[in-house]
């Protein structure tokens, strides 16, 4: 019997948390992955997996901040998969750099008009162009890129994790900045 | 003399890549002394990894932003359904 009602309270408290909290929590899995059906597969997992554990929480942190942990790890899971499933995309260095390996004349870093560092960082459209270079790098540098920065780890445990040599990981992050940063330069400080 | 020049001078994509290396790894002692003496001699080498840096920042803090500071919270009334229906 007390199962039973324990059954139907956590019914109720999800289904009020999916009316409360899944519009913010799609929102931000969409924003993350860019990606509308997989955002909303992410969003659904949280949920489910929000249920099935439903005893472990204890009500010491809010709701909100206990799905956005969860839907935080399965966003890394996603990416995870992004990587294993991509790992063999490569770009070349020519597109950056002549053959005596100086900068080619339309890749030469320029000096960046950055006002306030704090006040880009916050800017919305900033933010949104940020998302737009993002997009544009192969699918598994972006997956290295987000998983570096969504788990804090250190390297060295985020190349256990994607069983990767150290080398080849920060050659990728590399080659993936050099990229995001003539896509910044074009699309917002030349603008 | 030409030999310590050969010894400490890099190409721009070798000082490239050591500024995005040493943000992950140490560098060694001559990959730390040819980095500076590159920089010292180039400005675009020297805007590369104040932007390098800077990416990294802007990366973090686009990463890290939750969903309060999303301007506007997208609607998804269909995925609402789905879910309730499902638990």
């Amino acid at each position: 019997m007390e199962n039973v009602k324990g059954t139907a309270n956590a019914n109720a408290t999800i289904k009020s948390w999916v009316e409360l909290h899944s519009n913010q929590l799609y929102t931000w899995a969409y924003y993350k992955t860019s990606d509308k059906e997989a955002a909303e597969d992410l969003v659904q997992e949280t949920f489910l997996a929000a249920y099935h554990s439903f005893q472990k929480f204890e009500g010491k942190s809010e709701p909100k901040t206990w799905l956005l942990s969860i839907l935080k790890n399965k966003i890394a899971d996603h990416f995870r998969k992004a990587y294993r499933n991509n790992a063999n995309n490569t770009v070349s260095f020519s597109q950056f750099f002549d053959s005596n390996e100086n900068w080619l004349t339309d890749q030469i870093p320029q000096q960046w008009k950055e006002d306030d560092e704090q006040h880009l960082l916050d800017n919305y459209d900033f933010n949104k162009i940020l998302m737009q270079c993002l997009e544009k790098l192969p699918a598994n540098w972006k997956a290295s890129i987000v998983l570096k920065f969504i788990e804090e780890k250190n390297s060295n445990e985020i190349c256990q994790e994607l069983e990767i040599a150290p080398t080849n990981y920060w050659q990728m992050l590399h080659r993936a900045k050099l990229q995001l940063r003539k896509c910044i330069e074009l699309n917002w400080f030349e603008k | 003399m030409k030999k310590l020049m050969n010894y400490l001078m890099l190409s721009c994509k070798k000082a490239a890549t050591l500024i995005d290396k040493k943000a992950e790894v140490k560098l060694s002692w001559r990959e730390n002394m040819q980095l500076t003496m590159h920089k010292s001699m180039c400005d675009a080498c020297t805007a590369y990894e104040k932007q390098s840096k800077f990416i990294d920042k802007a990366l973090y803090h686009h990463i890290h932003t939750m969903t309060e500071d999303v301007n506007t919270i997208i609607e998804n009334k269909e995925l609402q359904t789905k879910i309730i229906s499902k638990v």
